[in-house]
C-alpha cells in the first residue's frame, strides 16, 4: 500500500505523465487505499515539482503538465470523495482581472493552490470587479486571488478591492494578487492581504493570509 | 550615414555615427498620437486578422509616418493575410486566424489577442487546411512600406517562430500534453511550419526587406517554456534552417523573445545574428550579455517595458543611459524597449527614451553617471 502511494507521489514529482499516474491510482483504489491519502500523495508530489521549478530544474511545461495530471486525478477521485466535505483548507475564488485575457499564470496558481489543499473556484479571464463581489456574496470563498499580465489591467485589482470594500464584503475575504507586473509594494498600496511572485509563492501566501 | 546604413553597420558589429533606435511594435493609440492620424482598421501583434487592403494600407501609412516622425532607423513590418482571405468570424464575436488560433478583441489596445484555439485533438490538426505560403498578397504590407521608405530606413520583415505558432495554435495546455504523449506529432507540426517559414522568408527577400525578424517567445520570467533538451533537439534545428535561408539571401536574422534566456543563450548566439527584448525584469543583465555574447550577437532592447508604464521620465533617461553605456561601445546595439510601446506605456516616457538615445547615443560613446 505504502509503495503505491509513493509511486503516485513520484509520478507527480517526476511529472511522468497521465497514463502512468492513472495506472497507479487505479491500483490504489482497487486496493482500497483511502482517496484522501491518494490526494495527499499528489499534493506532496506537486509540491516537489513546484520546488524543482523554483530552483530552475524544471521548466514551465513541466509545471503545466503536473497541473494536467492533477486535474485528471481529481476527475478520477470525484466519485470516491462524496463523503469527504472537509477535505479542503478553504475555498479560493481566482480570476484574471478585467481587461486581461491571459490565463497561464492564473492556471498555474490554481494548480499550486489545489496542491496546497485549497478548493478552487475559477472565474476565468477578463473578470470584472462586480463578478468578484458577486462570488464573494454568493459563494463565500475565504480568499479572492487576482492575476494579471498586462500593466494596463493593474488598476482593476484596486477597483476590485475598492468594490469589495464598498459592498461591505472586504472583511469577509482575504485578497491575494500576482502576475508579471505586480510587486509586493503594489499589493500593499491597493490594500491586498498577500502577494505571490509566482505560483509557488502564491500558494504559500494563501496559507499565510488565512492565519492573519 | 543614413538610417539604414546605421542599422547595417550595427549589424556588422561596427560603430556607426549614432546608436540606431527602433521599436518592434507600437500600439495603435501611440501611433495615432505620434502620426496625428486615426487608425481605421483593426490589427493584431500576433497574426493577420483581415485582408482588407484599404484598411491595411492606411495602417501601414500611419505606422510608417510614426516611425518617420520618431526618426527610427528600423521599421518592422508584419506579414499580410493572403489576397481575398477572410478570417473566421465566430458567433461569440471572436475571430479565427489562418493557424486556427481564436482571437478576442481588446478594445482598449485596439488589437486582437489570442485566447483559444479550434484544435482539441491532433486529428483536428490533420483536417485543418494548412496555410499556403505561396498565396498571393502575403508581403503586401512589406511592399507598401518599402515603396514609401526606399533605402532610407532599414526594413525588417516579421515571421513567427514555428515553436511559438504551435505553442499558441494548440493552446498551451494541449501543446504540453501532446509534447508528453505525442512528441512525434509536435515535432512534425514544428517541422511543417518551418517549411512554411522557409518559403515565406523567400517571399520577404523578394519584397526587398533588409532583415528577417522572428517573433514568438521562447521563455518566461524564470526560464525557457520547455526543457532545454527540446530546444536543442527540435526548436534550434528548426531555427537554424530558417536562419540559413536568410543568410543565403544575404539577410541578417534577429530573434525576438521575452523571458529569461540565460539557459539557451549559448545556443542562440551560435545560430542567430541578434536578439531582441533582453528584458531586465526576466534576469537579462545587459552588461553580462554584452560581455559574454557581444562579439556574436547584436543586442536590441533592455529598456524595461514595465518601467515605461510606471517610472518617471528622469528614471527612463537614466535607464537608457545605462543601456547605452554598457551595450553600445563597439557597435552591435540597437536601442529599444524590452518589448514594445504598448497601450499602457506613458508616451512621454517612450519619447524620453528616444531623446536620451539621440543625446547620449553618439559615437564614440562617452557617458558618465
Amino acid at each position: 500500500m505504502t509503495s503505491l502511494l509513493e509511486e503516485i507521489e513520484r509520478s507527480f514529482a517526476e511529472v511522468s505523465g497521465v497514463d502512468q499516474m492513472k495506472n497507479y491510482v487505479e491500483r490504489a483504489l482497487a486496493g482500497n487505499i483511502p482517496p484522501l491519502d491518494i490526494i495527499q500523495s499528489m499534493r506532496d508530489g506537486l509540491s516537489t515539482a513546484g520546488r524543482k521549478y523554483e530552483r530552475g530544474e524544471y521548466f514551465l511545461s513541466e509545471l503545466i503538465m503536473s497541473g494536467i495530471m492533477a486535474q485528471e486525478l481529481s476527475e478520477m477521485l470525484k466519485p470516491h470523495l462524496q463523503s469527504h466535505k472537509n477535505q479542503f483548507l478553504a475555498k479560493v475564488a481566482i480570476g484574471t482581472v478585467r481587461g486581461d485575457l491571459h490565463d497561464i499564470g492564473k492556471n498555474l496558481v490554481s494548480t499550486m493552490l489545489s496542491s496546497a489543499g485549497f478548493e478552487i473556484q475559477d472565474l476565468g479571464v477578463d473578470v470584472p470587479p462586480e463578478k468578484f463581489v458577486e462570488v464573494v456574496k454568493n459563494e463565500s470563498p475565504r480568499v479572492v486571488a487576482m492575476s494579471c499580465l498586462l500593466t494596463i489591467a493593474m488598476d482593476e485589482m484596486k477597483n476590485t478591492v475598492d468594490q469589495l470594500e464598498q459592498s461591505g464584503f472586504r472583511r469577509e475575504v482575504k485578497v491575494l494578487v500576482g502576475g508579471r507586473p505586480i510587486t509586493s509594494d503594489f499589493a500593499k498600496q491597493i490594500g491586498a492581504d498577500g502577494y505571490g511572485a509566482d505560483a509557488i509563492e502564491a500558494a504559500e501566501a494563501a496559507k499565510n493570509v488565512l492565519t492573519k | 550615414m543614413n538610417k539604414k546604413d546605421r542599422v547595417m553597420t550595427t549589424l556588422d558589429h561596427a560603430e556607426p555615427d549614432l546608436v540606431p533606435i527602433t521599436e518592434m511594435s507600437i500600439d495603435a493609440v501611440h501611433v495615432e498620437r505620434i502620426a496625428q492620424t486615426k487608425f481605421t482598421g483593426e490589427g493584431s501583434l500576433q497574426t493577420q486578422v483581415s485582408a482588407d487592403r484599404r484598411a491595411e494600407a492606411h495602417m501601414v501609412a500611419a505606422t510608417t509616418l510614426a516611425y518617420e516622425k520618431l526618426n527610427f532607423e528600423l521599421i518592422p513590418v508584419e506579414l499580410s493575410a493572403p489576397d481575398g482571405w477572410n478570417p473566421g468570424k465566430n458567433p461569440d464575436g471572436t475571430t479565427t486566424d489562418e493557424w486556427g488560433r481564436i482571437f478576442s478583441y481588446d478594445a482598449r489596445c485596439k488589437a486582437w489577442v489570442p485566447t483559444s484555439s479550434v484544435f482539441t485533438t491532433p486529428e483536428d490538426y490533420e483536417r485543418f487546411p494548412f496555410p499556403d505560403p505561396h498565396a498571393s498578397g502575403r508581403t503586401y504590407a512589406i511592399e507598401q512600406t518599402k515603396k514609401r521608405i526606399g533605402e532610407e530606413m532599414a526594413l525588417g520583415g516579421w515571421i513567427k517562430d514555428p515553436f511559438a505558432i504551435a505553442w499558441e495554435m494548440f493552446k498551451v495546455t494541449d501543446f504540453v500534453r501532446w509534447l508528453y504523449e505525442k512528441p512525434d506529432f509536435i515535432r512534425q507540426v514544428i517541422e511543417r511550419i518551418t517549411d512554411f517559414n522557409i518559403a515565406i522568408i523567400g517571399r520577404i527577400v523578394d519584397a526587398k526587406a533588409d532583415i528577417i525578424l522572428s517573433s514568438g517567445d521562447y521563455a518566461e520570467k524564470k526560464g525557457p517554456f520547455v526543457p532545454v533538451k527540446f530546444f536543442k533537439e527540435v526548436v534550434f534545428p528548426s531555427l537554424r534552417r530558417q536562419v540559413e535561408v536568410a543568410h543565403r539571401a544575404g539577410l541578417k536574422f534577429i530573434k525576438h523573445t521575452d523571458g529569461n534566456l540565460n539557459p539557451i543563450l549559448d545556443d542562440l548566439a551560435n545560430i542567430v545574428d541578434g536578439v531582441h527584448s533582453l528584458d531586465p525584469t526576466a534576469s537579462m543583465d545587459m552588461g553580462d550579455v554584452k560581455c559574454r555574447y557581444g562579439d556574436k550577437l547584436v543586442l536590441i532592447g533592455n529598456v524595461s517595458v514595465d518601467n515605461l508604464c510606471t517610472k518617471t521620465k528622469e528614471e527612463i533617461v537614466q535607464e537608457t543611459k545605462n543601456c547605452l553605456r554598457v551595450a553600445a561601445p563597439g557597435g552591435g546595439y540597437i536601442l529599444s524597449s524590452s518589448n514594445s510601446w504598448y497601450t499602457d506605456a506613458k508616451l512621454e516616457n517612450c519619447l524620453a527614451m528616444v531623446d536620451a538615445g539621440r543625446k547620449y547615443g553618439r559615437y564614440p560613446i562617452d557617458i558618465c553617471n
